[in-house]
């Protein structure tokens, strides 16, 4: 029963995880700007690696039909989804920060720059 | 194999073909480096579906980690675009 | 048995979607205008790759394949750091 249960609730995760995967590429490819195609980067990259960590760790927590080799499959996908939490948007900002130190890319529909008038980079 | 490991392998290939192809004719070497890097994801992929995960563990930190940064080393010394 | 077939039922169907999304990501590695768009989108491939590969652990039944996902999350993010720190330093220097 509690096995059936984690079964439902893994599968719903990857589920989850895989349409926040395809609105996150539908973004990157649709939207105008650098700038705002790193939100949709960002929200593919939480939603949609994250996400279905955490629901293929419950799976494998469930699945008993994996034999005792499921436990080192759902703690190590746990550890994956921990340490893509902390690195992604790490590398997001990283990359955000050097590009527009840089001018690499257009800024171009804009309204207003808070970080121009607070000098280059805002450090 | 399974059907899908087989198209899986299939889809990988040609991508990998496609980057290489177009790492080549790339004429600033930057983005000849990132399109080097979706070459070796590509590979990544396919020693993973062919069942070969500890190739994956030695080819991924070589192919993504190493490779990239003495390229963008090298370039940083010289110059950026090809004439 | 029947749960077995329920996860692989479900986890095949899955699979078309995750094609669909690399395949976006591939088009926007191809013909991004900016060198930073390029590199987002390579990132963005790297870690969806190694949570399908999380995916594919489970419905090709081999659990121990499963530790190839972390190397290659945690390198791609290497190639994001590196471009970055090129960006930097030929403006601040260093």
């Amino acid at each position: 029963m509690i096995s059936l249960l984690l079964v439902i609730l893994g599968l719903t995760l990857i589920a989850i995880g895989v349409f926040f995967d395809f609105v996150g590429a539908l973004g990157l490819l649709r939207l105008p700007n650098f700038y705002t195609r790193l939100h949709a980067a960002t929200a593919g990259a939480i939603g949609g690696a994250v996400v279905p960590m955490l629901g293929a760790s419950l799976l494998a927590l469930g699945a008993e039909y994996l034999g005792p080799q499921r436990f080192f499959l759902a703690g190590a996908a746990f550890a994956s989804s921990i340490l893509l939490m902390i690195l992604a948007q790490a590398g997001s900002h990283a990359l955000a920060r050097a590009t527009y130190i840089s001018q690499g890319a257009p800024l171009e529909p804009i309204e207003y720059d808070a970080l121009r008038e607070r000098g280059r980079g805002g450090s | 194999m399974e059907p899908v490991a087989i198209l899986l392998a299939t889809a990988a290939a040609l991508l990998s073909v496609i980057a290489t192809y177009l790492a080549i004719e790339a004429k600033d070497l930057l983005v000849a480096t990132v399109f080097s890097a979706v070459q070796s994801t590509a590979y990544a992929l396919m020693y993973y579906i062919l069942m070969a995960p500890d190739i994956v563990l030695v080819y991924v930190p070589v192919s993504v980690g190493l490779l990239p940064a003495v390229t963008i080393l090298l370039i940083k010394k010289t110059e950026r675009y090809e004439r | 048995m029947e749960l077995e077939y329920l996860v692989s039922t479900v986890l095949t169907i899955l699979i078309p979607f995750y094609l669909t999304s690399f395949l976006l990501y591939i088009i926007r590695v191809v013909k991004g205008p900016t060198l930073s768009d390029r590199v987002l989108a390579v990132d963005s491939l790297g870690y969806d790759l190694a949570a399908f590969m999380v995916v594919l652990s489970v419905l090709l039944k081999a659990p121990l394949m499963i530790v190839s996902a972390l190397a290659l999350a945690l390198w791609v993010y290497a190639l994001d750091i590196y471009v970055a720190k090129y960006l930097e330093a030929r403006e601040m220097g260093g």
